[in-house]
């Protein structure tokens, strides 16, 4: 109890400083009073409501959902290394996302956001199945490559569109970096009740992920039918993924970061671990974003840039304490 | 032997293809008057255009294909590459580094310095006291080191200026447009000069691929001649990527590709098959970039991501099936 204290303080400092640190400082009262009395006249209270908040939505939705995919991942391969980012989800999202925008246009964005889900459905599945998950054991030197591997490929493609059709480069900038600067511009609601779906459902099947991960032998034991889960964590993947890049576009490694933080705060009982996971990857993902609003003042640095810098490290000392072979 | 020959004569196609093909179409006639006489359309397209082009593709894919070769030797993985272990992202970082701090630096020595300083890292942070390193673990951590410096490299894209940008994004890619005869003698004089060195270094090379302990029973100092042969290998990569950019996949591929083709098995066969099918690979890749879309010019690292992908994720399969993974 004491630890979700902590959770909640963690993210309700995530919240202040995201709402009052950047270019226009916002003492925490101005940023009330706009909430309370909105006057479009104060400029402070239009940077709060036009621009800080819908970050911070979006910085909310994307962090939690990612949160929740990454440890979903983790828990369901064995492996430490997994992250919707670095096996390719994000880019399977924005690349779905990417082709809606060249072949239907901009108009629409909010049915073009629609189209992260499929795609990020589409990479989950090949991913998961590339990296030797319908064997029922993911390596993590495997899933790690066949992830890099299917990033690479989506680069391609999505290099090759951006080269043939000039138009869409302001969408590639826009939507295909990892960041939250655009958050005005996406369907945040729509987003939010998705992704919080997809918490849900990862709630609901906790245990049966949690009994698959000792081991398809054991699960089978305890009456677990192996592929019907697996098929439901991919849902739940493919949910929070897909709102996570609609309305933040790919965000690497904090999918990466999270888990072993929320077990360390949650212990070992997914669903707790779950919660800890979305708190922490929203305050996590707010701290990024504030970060990079911060270090290269006037200009921004993404907050997937940040996540990478921070996340690199990570993972070159999760890849050293792994012992390739052990964690089969 | 017959091998060597398939290789050789897919090469000189491909060369001829590659010269011939293009927005201006080089008729064998014209392609034999400008090279006879030095006169003629023939002359003017390949002295300042595709033959630069063309032989650039040829020494960058070559230094690629051996030091990815190299690599899988000394690792004894066909997954160990200077692509996917990060050295070419190093090698890329540091001349994306450069143009943003305004920094003129000869590109060959920024390439070098990026690539040796990531594997560096890569060998340092791979370690651990009192183990051996298995070489999962440093392709791991070398993957690791890959994305950060992407990532530090789209970092600094954002500060470019829009113009600037645009280009280091084609040059991050892996691009051979507007390529200068200047940079056709350095891909082919460093790069003739550091396989030397490694062909010299192929003994020691064959006795690493025994085991440790025995190259050690042979007289050998494992330590010092594998540093020696990696440090190669990634100057080798830092040669190729200093005039094409960090190609993705060609070191990766080359190696396995060119034993299959050539049938070589023997080291020094093995090296020269990696470096002919480098050569043959980028030269393809590039002609097939340069027409696959009508009008556009597309980056030639394009089109190895496209090609490469697949490959690794091919290799990925067979390495599970052997149970090595």
């Amino acid at each position: 109890m004491m630890r979700l204290f902590g959770l909640l303080a963690l993210l309700a400092l995530a919240l202040v400083l995201a709402l009052s640190v950047g270019a226009r400082p916002v003492t925490p009262a101005v940023a009330l009073e706009a909430l309370r009395a909105y006057d479009p006249t104060n400029p402070d209270h239009v940077t709060m409501m036009a621009i800080r908040l819908p970050r911070l939505a979006a910085g909310l939705i994307a962090g939690g959902a990612l949160g929740i995919a990454g440890t979903v991942m983790q828990v369901m391969t064995r492996n430490p290394l997994a992250d919707p980012g670095l096996l390719g989800v994000n880019s399977g999202a924005a690349f779905a996302l990417l082709i809606g925008a060249t072949v239907f246009g901009a108009a629409d964005e909010a049915s073009v956001a629609l189209l992260t889900f499929p795609g990020a459905a589409l990479a989950s599945a090949l991913v998961f199945v590339l990296g030797g998950g319908l064997r029922g054991d993911v390596g993590p030197v495997r899933l790690t490559l066949a992830g890099a591997a299917l990033n690479a490929l989506l680069l391609s493609l999505v290099t090759a569109i951006v080269l043939v059709r000039q138009d869409t480069l302001d969408m590639f900038r826009f939507w295909v970096a990892g960041s939250l600067t655009q958050a005005a511009s996406r369907p945040l609601a729509e987003m939010a009740l998705i992704a919080a779906a997809g918490g849900l459902f990862a709630l609901a099947v906790a245990p049966q992920i949690e009994a698959l991960s000792l081991g398809s032998a054991l699960s089978r034991g305890l009456g677990t039918k192996p592929r019907r889960v697996q098929a439901a964590a991919l849902a739940v993947v493919t949910l929070c993924t897909g709102a996570a890049v609609a309305v933040a576009g790919p965000i690497a490694f904090l999918g990466l970061m999270v888990p072993p933080l929320a077990r360390i705060v949650a212990g070992h009982s997914l669903r707790r671990e779950l919660v800890a996971s979305a708190l922490l990857g929203a305050a996590l993902l707010l701290f990024a974003d504030t970060l990079g609003r911060v270090v290269m003042a006037p200009s921004e640095v993404r907050a997937g840039v940040m996540t990478a810098l921070i996340g690199g490290p990570v993972f070159l000392w999760v890849a050293r304490r792994l012992r390739p072979g052990a964690t089969a | 032997m017959r091998g060597a020959l398939t290789l050789g004569l897919l090469l000189f196609a491909a060369t001829l293809a590659a010269v011939m093909l293009g927005p201006v179409r080089l008729s064998p006639a014209l392609l034999w008057q400008g090279l006879s006489t030095g006169e003629g359309p023939g002359a003017l397209v390949l002295g300042t255009i595709r033959g630069p082009r063309v032989m650039t593709a040829l020494g960058a894919g070559a230094v690629l294909g051996l030091s990815g070769a190299l690599f899988q030797a000394l690792f004894r993985n066909p997954l160990a590459a200077p692509d996917i272990m990060g050295f070419t992202s190093g090698a890329g970082l540091t001349i994306i580094a450069a143009i943003a701090l305004g920094l003129s630096l000869p590109m060959p020595l920024l390439a070098a310095g990026g690539g040796l300083i990531a594997a560096a890292l890569v060998v340092l942070l791979s370690q651990r006291r009192g183990h051996a390193t298995p070489p999962l673990t440093m392709i791991l951590v070398g993957l690791g080191i890959g994305f950060i410096a992407s990532a530090l490299s789209s970092f600094l894209l954002t500060l470019l200026p829009h113009t600037q940008a645009a280009e280091a994004q084609r040059w991050l890619t892996g691009s051979l447009a507007a390529r200068d005869w200047g940079q056709v003698a350095q891909v082919w004089l460093v790069g003739a000069l550091l396989a030397a060195l490694a062909l010299a270094q192929l003994r020691r090379l064959a006795a690493l691929e025994l085991g440790e302990d025995l190259a050690a029973g042979l007289g050998l100092r494992v330590g010092r001649a594998r540093m020696a042969l990696a440090a190669t290998a990634v100057l080798l990569a830092a040669a190729g990527v200093a005039v094409a950019g960090p190609v993705p996949f060609i070191a990766l591929m080359s190696g396995p590709l060119g034993a299959r083709l050539t049938g070589a098995r023997r080291l020094p066969g093995r090296m020269l098959a990696a470096g002919g099918t480098g050569a043959l690979v980028l030269v393809v890749a590039d002609l097939a970039a340069r027409a696959a879309l009508p009008g556009i010019q597309l980056p030639v690292g394009v089109m190895t991501g496209l090609l490469g992908a697949p490959y690794l994720l091919w290799r990925l399969s067979r390495e599970m099936e052997k149970g090595e993974l």
